[in-house]
């Protein structure tokens, strides 16, 4: 029988490492190599540490992040990751996908202030009975000099890292008469859209009940048209609300700033939407305001509407787009990189503390799963109970593991639109999560593949790809 | 009941309230984490925010309805199976500086835990709790309990109140637990001026003239609960996204899911906060949803916080904190849809009329 406890009650445990302890790995494995390679350990009869159990999966390909989260969150000290080597997986390509994934997740956890001695990668094939030893003795030795996993921490009172202030320049303001006659055009276009047929409904944003918001809009009427507003209270990203119009109408109109514009190149990308049944309306965008400041987002943005757009307003007048041209680079010199490099510069027990009191906070309202473009599974992993991957407690159990699982679903594919930090209630930093991911994936495997015809970087792969951390 | 007042400093406020956490009550206040305000146990009376005005980002209901919390838990061992109590909680808790709005949400969960079949883990913390509620000097955009038959300076569920007077606080003792808990600690605390009572009621009423919001009329539960199967819901909730920071921020929600967090060999029947607004909510095993649309469940939230009342009751379960208005990531407004849905149930029921 095997001694892992739930976390509940390691968690209750002793502080102090006991006597002649020994820590628990759990090993994902796959069943063709090193499973077999295990067994041929096994059967040549070579020493290794007894710490390991072992738990067989078809390929690496197959191992979601969230079965290393699991492991952690019910009690393991390490856990390794092995599978055949690039180029002999039986099923051609899974460790390869698996690989970046690994790659990713990794750094993610190393943001998040986990130890990286507790988690280990390995190619080990049907034949090395001898590596599966070595690897095993090393990847043991490496946990236990990180110790028991720690309970979750009690940061109660701390004043948490003081993170640089998010600076730059926003687009330019917009004089009081140039907003008024950009809102004109606005409710102008969008009533001769739903009056020619163009479009069947105009998804953009009114006035809503608190000083300074608008909120979204599916307009159908002209009534409705009449009462769109545009400017900084405008912070819904309505590429959100694209296949619920799509509902109701044929064709859709879509008010966009340039920064939501990527979330729809990934959901055309992705099939979800159909490029020609949507109508862009770009306008030239002052800035968003959530809480009186200007988004860090807009910090470097020039406002300027997103030239692919059909229609492109500003307030000098209405002129059509649909310019092919590339988006503009929004990836340099980002104001939130500035924070992510101060957290990075902490110790990795003080990034722990701060990531961990802030997934404590989680209500697991899952506002961040419903106001993102790219959030759009029928059924989220969280919500499946057959099994049920993501614990449904609202304690450190659920939390770190939803957080988590939710980053690595986004990596590559968040367009940094920063709807998910904007609305959750917790004030969880989610922004520099996404962002950090982003970077990782960029740094590891060049341009993040955001044009319609690319894959998605963690649904693809290279041979080359790297791979320094695996054993 | 007679009432017991003094006027307190901030430092002997403050004082007071080192006091309470030196002694065998955890003492949970407004505090500030990275930067948001939530409730939290105190180590220091320092740590507490309490301003004159503005409302932690959710309400005090986890330190009596947890998020999580275990109805029991088991483990095996061979053929055996032990299953074991969760320990009752007993401790005595102070709940302190807690909005009137968020003191209203508790006694609208005590309807909910306390009536009928008493759930006791929630009857034993709420017996061992004290609530100590702080009234507002000024109104949030958002705020709207005077519309919903509530008060800035309410007394609703509160042990002993604090309002905002002079820079100062007046203290009120409004019940024995409030009495208890003060104890000896009033020796040295000054009287309140004479015209205090006046001046109570006057903050009243100038806050509730910032809230620029109409009272609901208590004849809309009726007409919302008759409009059941309006087409109405379907518009007014169209922008709804389903997430529940609605539910989970509102004081007087009290949804909860249950499930087993196990492995092969212990684990615990755990109960968590759930909401309506969640699709699997009502979902079936059979896989039929009896609430499948979004207007369908945005329906149950605002039905069942402005129409749907156990027998007796002649108030709405919403408690006006407008906390479910500022966050909501749509914007939607529920006291601008209780009315909008009441006006178009109205007009629906003249149309057929006619
Ligand atoms: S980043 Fe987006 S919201 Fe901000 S200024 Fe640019 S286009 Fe507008
Ligand atoms: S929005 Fe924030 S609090 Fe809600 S589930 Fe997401 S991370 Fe958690
Ligand atoms: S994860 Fe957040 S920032 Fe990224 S696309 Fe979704 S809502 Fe936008
Ligand atoms: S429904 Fe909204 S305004 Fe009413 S008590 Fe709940 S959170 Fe507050």
């Amino acid at each position: 029988m095997s001694d892992l406890q739930t976390s509940a009650v390691r968690h209750a445990g002793a502080a102090a490492v006991p006597d002649g302890w020994q820590p628990q790995i759990v090993a994902l494995v796959c069943n063709w190599c090193t499973y077999t390679g295990a067994d041929m350990a096994g059967t040549t009869r070579l020493e290794y540490p007894a710490t390991v159990r072992m738990v067989r999966f078809p390929c690496t390909g197959r191992m979601s992040p969230l079965m290393i989260l699991r492991a952690f969150e019910q009690g393991a000290d390490g856990v390794l990751v092995s599978g055949c080597h690039p180029g002999d997986c039986h099923y051609v390509q899974g460790n390869l996908v698996a690989r970046r994934r690994f790659t990713i997740f990794r750094s993610l956890m190393d943001f998040l202030g986990i130890d990286l001695r507790r988690l280990h990668f390995a190619w080990v094939s049907a034949a090395e009975g001898h590596k599966w030893a070595r690897v095993v003795k090393d990847v043991s030795a490496a946990v236990t000099a990180a110790g028991p996993l720690p309970r979750p921490p009690a940061a109660d009172g701390w004043e948490g890292p003081a993170l640089p202030a998010a600076e730059g320049d926003g687009p330019e303001e917009i004089s009081a008469a140039d907003a008024e006659a950009l809102r004109d055009h606005l409710r102008r276009t969008a009533a001769e859209l739903l009056e020619s047929g163009r479009a069947g409904v105009v998804i953009g944003h009114r006035r809503g009940s608190l000083p300074g918001r608008l909120v979204p809009v599916m307009a159908a009427t002209a009534a409705e048209c009449r009462e769109l507003e545009w400017g900084e209270g405008a912070l819904n990203n309505l590429v959100t609300y694209a296949a619920t119009a799509l509902q109701r109408a044929e064709k859709a109109a879509l008010v966009v700033k340039a920064c939501e514009l990527h979330a729809l190149t990934g959901l055309i990308r992705e099939g979800q939407v159909a490029r020609e049944r949507l109508l862009l309306v770009g306008l030239q965008c002052p800035g968003v305001r959530p809480e009186g400041a200007l988004a860090a987002k807009c910090l470097g943005c020039s406002g300027a509407p997103h030239p692919a757009c059909d229609l492109l307003l500003t307030p000098a007048g209405v002129s059509e787009g649909g310019s092919g041209a590339a988006a503009p680079a929004a990836d340099t010199d980002d104001a939130r990189d500035r924070q992510i490099a101060a957290i990075e510069s902490l110790p990795a027990g003080e990034r722990w503390l701060y990531w961990q009191r802030q997934f404590a906070r989680c209500l697991r309202c899952y506002a961040c799963r419903a106001v993102c473009p790219l959030c759009y599974c029928s059924t989220c992993v969280a919500d499946k109970h057959r099994p049920q991957w993501v614990p449904t407690t609202i304690d450190a159990r659920g939390n770190g593991v939803w957080n988590v699982v939710r980053a690595m679903h986004l990596a590559g594919r968040c367009t940094g639109c920063d709807e998910c930090a904007r609305v959750c209630p917790a004030d969880i930093r989610l922004d520099l999560i996404n962002r950090k991911l982003a970077l990782e994936v960029e740094r590891h495997f060049g341009a993040a593949g955001l044009e319609p015809g690319e894959k998605a970087a963690l649904v693809d792969f290279r041979m080359e790809d790297p791979e320094e951390f695996i054993l | 009941m007679d009432r017991t007042a003094w006027v307190l400093n901030e430092t002997e406020l403050r004082a007071w309230l080192q006091d309470l956490i030196a002694g065998e009550r955890t003492v949970v206040a407004p505090v500030a984490e990275d930067g948001v305000v939530v409730y939290r146990p105190l180590a220091a009376a320092g740590q507490a925010v309490l301003e004159p005005r503005g409302k932690a980002r959710w309400s005090p209901k986890e330190f009596l309805f947890p998020r999580t919390e275990a109805l029991y838990s088991y483990s095996f061992k061979g053929d055996a199976v032990a299953i074991t109590d969760p320990p009752r909680p007993e401790r005595p808790q102070v709940l302190f500086g807690v909005r009137s709005c968020d003191a209203a949400g508790l006694a609208r969960l005590d309807e909910i835990f306390l009536s009928g079949r008493t759930d006791p883990l929630y009857a034993a913390r709420r017996e061992a709790t004290t609530v100590v509620t702080a009234g507002c000097a000024a109104a949030d955009p958002e705020c709207f309990c005077t519309a919903v038959g509530g008060s800035p300076v309410g007394e609703e569920a509160a042990d002993l109140q604090l309002v905002p007077l002079d820079g100062g606080w007046l203290l009120r003792v409004l019940s024995g637990k409030g009495e208890a808990l003060v104890g000896e600690a009033a020796a040295g605390w000054s009287a309140p001026p004479a015209e205090s009572g006046e001046r109570v009621a006057a903050l009243e009423r100038e806050v509730a003239a910032q809230i620029g919001r109409n009272p609901v009329p208590q004849e809309w539960a009726k007409v919302l609960e008759g409009g059941f199967a309006s087409p109405s819901w379907d518009r007014l909730a169209a922008h709804c996204l389903g997430c529940s920071i609605c539910a989970y921020v509102c004081p007087s929600c009290s949804c909860f899911d249950m499930n087993h967090e196990a492995n092969a060999w212990c684990g615990e029947q755990c109960r968590s906060w759930d909401a309506c607004t969640f699709v699997p909510f009502t979902l079936h095993a059979s896989g039929h949803n009896p609430r499948a649309t979004r207007g369908g469940r945005y329906r149950q939230r605002v039905l069942h916080k402005f129409a749907f009342t156990a027998e007796g009751e002649a108030h709405f379960r919403c408690v006006g904190c407008g906390r479910c208005v500022a966050l909501c990531p749509a914007g939607l407004d529920i006291s601008q849809i209780v009315t909008a849905a009441a006006a178009a149930i109205q007009e629906e029921g003249a149309d057929a009329a006619r």
